[in-house]
C-alpha cells in the first residue's frame, strides 16, 4: 500500500492511497464468499453458485462495491497511520480506479486537528485568590454541626412554633369534597420548611397538641395539578404531637459526641485546619483555571466545525445520562424547559468551542514542553482511581484496558500535568494590585 | 442440414450441470426432435470441438394449474455431451 498526504486549506488533508492489486483480489474473494450466501440464483442452492456464474448473474460491479467496502476502510486507517495525520472527521472518499488485477486508487479528504498558534503561556498574571479562614467561618461550621446533631424531643404539651416538627393528620376538601392526595395521617411537617402550599404551615402556628384546626389555603397558579391550581381548599388538621429540635450546648461534651476529640478547643482547631485545606484547594483550582483560561486566550486556533459538533454531541450525551440518573428523559426535559434540541445545541455551542480549544491548546503546550506521562504515573493514577472505586488496581487496569480507556486516562493525566505546568509558571498577583492595574 | 443453433437451444446452468463440467460433460436443452447424431454435429460445428459421446433424455413438462385450469409446461429434450479429452467449451454467455 502506498499513501501520500497533501495539506489543503481549512485544516483539510488529501490523502492519495494505492492498494495493491493482490490485496484487492483477496478482497474480491471475500466479497464473493460473503455475497454468494445471500443471493439465490435459479438452478443453484444458496451459497453454492460458482464464482463465474455468480459474476454473470449479479454483475461485477456489485462485487467491486463490496470489495471496496472491505478494502478501503482498512487502507484508509493504515494510510492515516503511515502519513501521521490526526483526522477529526469522517473522510470523504473518492474512488479513482477500481478494477480487478489493477491496484485500487482512491483519494480521501479529511479534516485534521488544526495547528495551534500558541501565545504566551508562562509567566501569566493570575489573581491570587483569598484563602484565609476567619473565626467566623469556624463558628458557622460549628453551628452547622450543632444543627446536624440536634435532637428531636417530643413535647408533652405546648403549642406549635416555627421550626417545630408537627405530627398531623389532615383531610383536604374542596367545595366540601375530598380530593385525591389531600389527606394523610401521622404526617411529619416541619413548620417553616415551605414543603406545603404557602400559608398552610403558618396557620398551624399556635395550635396545641390535640387541637383540630381548619386551614384554608389557595393553591398557587403555578401548582402542577391542573384541577387544584388557583382554587381554594379547606384542610381539617389535627395536631397529634410536636417535636422540637434541641440544640446541644457548645462545650466539651458536645465535642465528644460529634467527633473523636475530647475538648471543644481541639475540635475547633481541627475544623480550622480542614477549612483551611479546603480553601487552599479552592484557591489552587482558581489559579489553575484562570491560568489555563489565559493561556487559551493567548493562543490562536482555527477550529474545524466538525470538532465542535463532535464535542456538542458528547456534551448532550453526558447531559442525557445525567437526566436518566434523575429519572428523566430528554423529551421531558425539553418539555419542562420549553426548549428544543436545536436551542440547547445553540446555547452549548460556545462552551463546546471553548472546550475544544482548551484541549487543543493544552495538547500543543504539552507537546512543546515535552510533558509526558510515564508508565509509572499511569500506574499511580490507576491505584488512586482503584481506591476511589474501592477496587483492586489490577482488576481496574484490566477493565480499563478492555474498554480501551487506558489512553483516555493517560490523556487526562497529561492534561492535568500541563495545567499544573502552566499554573506553576504563572505570576501570582494580589487581588488589590490587579484592580489598580486595570 | 439444419442450422446448429436450431438444434442446441440453450445451455443448462444449474448446480448439477456445473459439477458435470469436471467430467468434461456439457449439458444443453436441445430441439425435441433432434437425435444424437445431429447434436454431435451441431456441437462440433458450433464450438469447434471433438465430441466423444452424447446422451439424451426427454424431460416431461410439469403439470401446472392456472386458476384451477389444468395446463402443462412443454416437454424438453436434454443432452449431455461428453467431449474428447483436451476439448473445452467457453459457454457462459449468460443464457
Amino acid at each position: 500500500m502506498k499513501a501520500t498526504a497533501e495539506r489543503l486549506e481549512n485544516n483539510q488533508v488529501k490523502i492519495d492511497v494505492e492498494v495493491d492489486a493482490e490485496q484487492f483480489s483477496k478482497a474480491m474473494d471475500q466479497a464473493y464468499r460473503k455475497l454468494v450466501k445471500k443471493v439465490s440464483i435459479p438452478g443453484f442452492r444458496k451459497g453454492k453458485t460458482p464464482r463465474v456464474v455468480f459474476e454473470n448473474f449479479v454483475g461485477k460491479a456489485t462485487l467491486y462495491n463490496e470489495a471496496v467496502e472491505i478494502v478501503v476502510p482498512d487502507a484508509y486507517m493504515e494510510a492515516v497511520k503511515t502519513t501521521g495525520i490526526e483526522p477529526v472527521s469522517q473522510p470523504q472518499l473518492e474512488l479513482v480506479q477500481v478494477e480487478e488485477g489493477k491496484p485500487v486508487i482512491f483519494k480521501a479528504t479529511v479534516r485534521v486537528k488544526p495547528e495551534v498558534k500558541l501565545g504566551q503561556y508562562t509567566g501569566l498574571q493570575v489573581t491570587k485568590p483569598v484563602s484565609e479562614v476567619t473565626g467566623e467561618d469556624i463558628e458557622n461550621e460549628l453551628k452547622k454541626l450543632q444543627e446536624r446533631h440536634a435532637r428531636l424531643a417530643n413535647l408533652e404539651e405546648g403549642t406549635v412554633q416555627q421550626a417545630d416538627i408537627a405530627v398531623i393528620d389532615f383531610v383536604g376538601r374542596q367545595d366540601g369534597v375530598e380530593f385525591e392526595g389531600g389527606s394523610a395521617t401521622d404526617y411529619s411537617l416541619e413548620i417553616g420548611s415551605g414543603s406545603f402550599v404557602p400559608g398552610f404551615e403558618d396557620q398551624l402556628v399556635g395550635a396545641a397538641i390535640g387541637e383540630t384546626r381548619e386551614v384554608t389555603v389557595t393553591f398557587p397558579e403555578d401548582y402542577p395539578n391542573e384541577d387544584l391550581k388557583g382554587r381554594e381548599a379547606v384542610f381539617t388538621v389535627t395536631v397529634k404531637g410536636i417535636k422540637r429540635k434541641e440544640i446541644a450546648e457548645l462545650d466539651d461534651e458536645f465535642a465528644k459526641d460529634v467527633s473523636e476529640f475530647d475538648t471543644l478547643e481541639e475540635l475547633r482547631t481541627d475544623l480550622a485546619n480542614k477549612l483551611k485545606e479546603a480553601a487552599e484547594k479552592r484557591a489552587q483550582q482558581q489559579i489553575n483555571s484562570e491560568a489555563v483560561k489565559k493561556a487559551v486566550d493567548n493562543a490562536e486556533v482555527d477550529i474545524p466545525d466538525e470538532m465542535i459538533e463532535t464535542r456538542l454531541e458528547e456534551m448532550i450525551e453526558n447531559m442525557e445520562r445525567r437526566l436518566m440518573q434523575q429519572g428523566m428523559t430528554m423529551e421531558n426535559y425539553f418539555k419542562y424547559t420549553n426548549s428544543s434540541l436545536d436551542e440547547l445545541k445553540n446555547s452549548l455551542r460556545d462552551d463546546a468551542a471553548r472546550g475544544v480549544k482548551t484541549t487543543l491548546v493544552l495538547e500543543s503546550i504539552a507537546k512543546q514542553e515535552k510533558i509526558e506521562v510515564s508508565d509509572e504515573d499511569l500506574e499511580n493514577e490507576i491505584i488512586r482511581m482503584a481506591k476511589n472505586y474501592q477496587q483492586d488496581p489490577k482488576v481496574l487496569r484490566k477493565i480499563l484496558e478492555g474498554q480501551n480507556q487506558l489512553e483516555y486516562v493517560r490523556d487526562s493525566l497529561q492534561q492535568q500535568k500541563t495545567i499544573e505546568f502552566i499554573a506553576g509558571r504563572a505570576e501570582l498577583v494580589e487581588g488589590a494590585n490587579q484592580k489598580e492595574a486595570e | 442440414m439444419k442450422n446448429p443453433r436450431d438444434i442446441l437451444l440453450k445451455p443448462v446452468v444449474t448446480e448439477k450441470s456445473m459439477s458435470l463440467l469436471q467430467e468434461n460433460k456439457y449439458t444443453f436443452i436441445v430441439d425435441l426432435k433432434a437425435n444424437k447424431i445431429e447434436i454431435r454435429q451441431a456441437v462440433e460445428e458450433l464450438f469447434n470441438v471433438k465430441v466423444d459421446k452424447v446422451r439424451t433424455m426427454r424431460v416431461k413438462g410439469k403439470f401446472k394449474r392456472v386458476r384451477n385450469r389444468p395446463g402443462k409446461t412443454p416437454d424438453r429434450k436434454k443432452a449431455i455431451v461428453t467431449l474428447k479429452p483436451g476439448n473445452k467449451i467457453q459457454l457462459f454467455e449468460g443464457v
